[in-house]
């Protein structure tokens, strides 16, 4: 290929492709220290320094700071439970060469099947009944969700993983908490990987769930923040001095640990994708 | 050994089935019962339980005779369609490319990845907002750049936004194949290529000899999670049109169902359900067929 193409063009096409790829995110990035009528008249033009006064603006006058905390409640508490209720549970399916654990495994791999619509509807009232139409209902729903993937992705590692070294540390006394905190979940680290990130990027980004659990209430995620800055100053056209800052606030901590992660994320994600 | 095993499974696969019990498996039966009846929501029309409130098939005869359910699936079919073309092309060109080069490798590819990360609800408003300023003024509009009217208020329009949807899928997705197509190309024999180019083979013959075949693994990857995430989309279409302009695809028809038709929640989940039986459609065949690439490997 290389004699054909000159590498200097496809050089070329690989730095336009990536200017791209990067500019809404650096068109967001300049337009987030802009007024609005700055935004609006001349969205290209670069802003006037280094001026944090709407974002920060836009973070008290839509309280992105509550919703930023509650987002990293839920991603984190969330993606907490489903790696150790899921790596718990593929452990046990893998070793315990029962009935039960076929029938698990079908269960969670033919749930893979249902799209999040399918069962929306009867989950929000069920939920609503309980009383948990709220934040910790919307961590345990997507706890229960996000189960399935990661079950499969452990139980498909946990098979290549020799009884051996679980055995030896039995018959040395440990007790089975001791086994699964010192023996099992190290040797999962990198699926654990995997899991978290994918489970973490879906929580992190979601609309969803959070439109129809928490909606329009005070403390709302990140993404909500944006949808009802968008929706509800829209009669005059739209706040786009709110929504730009929002935005960006919900994607700073993502590039941010993207910058410092992303050997790690990127293998995860390509692992995740070749084993399902 | 076993024993062991035996004693504790109970204990550690308990948490799982209760939560996937009351978030996943009792909420799907629910939602087929309820497809049935007659349901409001909040109570059964005609009776205390979706049995009493029962209407046999008639919520799903709505739902196929619905034209909005109608126009939704043949707007997602074809935005399907079209993304899951182009996202595989640009994917495939970047693998390549980047695999052509010696330098920066990781940078470009970390550079085609990072949309993948964001979220497509927050960054489909910042493309809402490059479409209307940008392309439909300074670029494309009459006035701009060039002239392009298929470029211009692409989200007032329900075929022009299929545009619209397609640039944000590919500038999300495609880096994410990208990477799976680079495994697979890693996997490739170098062999493979010398043997071909000792036979004469020129380079266009080694790419359609050599290298697509040796890919098909990956294709089959990229293929159908482009397809069925495609096919369940929802975040862009929120954010660029919500539906307005007869551009709402699947997943957000099945969302507006119980607020277009005073709280039908038996239709909407007979809608759901068609969904569901679709999304699974294309995910047995995906299993079916990878299964059997398996086993000829």
């Amino acid at each position: 290929m290389s004699r054909k193409f000159p590498k200097v063009i496809i050089y070329a096409v690989l730095i336009i492709g990536a200017l791209v790829t990067l500019f809404p995110i650096v068109f967001l990035l300049i337009n987030s220290m802009k007024s609005q009528t700055e935004i609006v008249k001349t969205p290209l033009a670069l802003p006037k320094g280094l001026n944090l006064q709407y974002i920060a603006a836009a973070i008290e006058k839509i309280d992105l700071v509550p919703s930023f905390l509650v987002t990293l409640l839920i991603t984190v508490v969330g993606v907490l439970l489903i790696v150790v209720i899921s790596s718990a549970v593929a452990w046990m399916m893998v070793r315990y060469k029962g009935k039960a654990s076929t029938v698990l495994l079908l269960c969670f791999t033919a749930s893979m099947l249902i799209p999040f619509q399918a069962l929306m509807y009867p989950l929000i009232s069920e939920f609503d009944k309980m009383g948990l139409k709220n934040v910790p209902g919307l961590i345990i729903m997507y706890a229960g969700f996000g189960l399935s993937m990661s079950v499969f992705l452990y139980h498909g590692f946990i098979k290549s993983i020799p009884k051996s070294l679980e055995e030896a540390a039995i018959v040395d006394g440990a007790n089975v908490f001791q086994v699964y905190t010192r023996v099992i979940m190290p040797l999962l680290k990198p699926t654990t990987a995997t899991v978290a990130i994918l489970n973490g990027m879906w929580l992190w980004n979601d609309f969803m769930l959070p439109f129809l659990v928490i909606g329009n209430k005070p403390l709302k995620t990140l993404t909500l923040s944006v949808y009802f800055a968008k929706a509800e100053n829209g009669q005059y056209g739209n706040a786009w001095d709110l929504v730009f800052p929002a935005v960006l606030v919900s994607i700073v901590p993502i590039i941010v640990i993207f910058l410092i992660l992303q050997k790690q994320i990127m293998k995860g994600v390509t692992a995740g994708a070749v084993k399902e | 050994m076993n024993k062991f095993y035996k004693k504790w499974f109970f204990p550690f696969v308990i948490p799982a089935i209760v939560l996937f019990g009351i978030v996943v498996l009792v909420p799907f039966i629910i939602g087929v019962i309820n497809s049935f009846s007659a349901w409001r929501g909040v109570y059964y029309k005609g009776g205390s339980n979706a049995f009493e409130a029962w209407v046999g098939l008639k919520n799903y005869v709505n739902a196929i005779q619905d034209e909005d359910f109608q126009h939704a699936l043949g707007y997602t079919i074809v935005f399907t369609i079209v993304a899951v073309i182009a996202v595989n092309i640009v994917a495939l060109a970047q693998a390549l490319l980047i695999n052509s080069i010696g330098h920066a490798i990781g940078l470009f590819r970390a550079t085609f990845f990072l949309p993948n990360l964001l979220g497509g609800l927050a960054m489909g408003y910042i493309w809402l907002f490059i479409y209307e300023n940008i392309f439909s003024k300074l670029l494309f509009g009459p006035d701009g750049l060039i002239p392009i009217d298929l470029l211009c208020n692409m989200t007032q329009d329900r075929w022009k936004n299929i545009i619209a949807m397609l640039i944000i899928t590919v500038w999300q997705q495609s880096g994410y194949m990208m990477l799976i197509y680079t495994t697979g190309l890693a996997n490739i024999s170098r062999d493979y290529y010398e043997a071909a180019q000792i036979d004469g083979a020129n380079a266009v013959q080694r790419f359609f000899y050599v290298t697509v075949p040796m890919l098909m693994p990956s294709f089959t990857i990229v293929f159908f999670m482009t397809l069925s995430g495609c096919f369940k989309m929802l975040d862009p279409n929120v954010a660029l049109t919500n539906g307005e302009f007869d551009t709402r695809m699947l997943a957000l028809q099945v969302m507006r169902v119980p607020a277009d038709t005073s709280n039908n929640y038996g239709l909407a989940q007979a809608e759901a359900v068609l969904f569901f039986l679709m999304v699974a459609a294309v995910s047995v065949t995906q299993v079916v067929l990878t299964k059997r690439k398996e086993i000829e490997a």
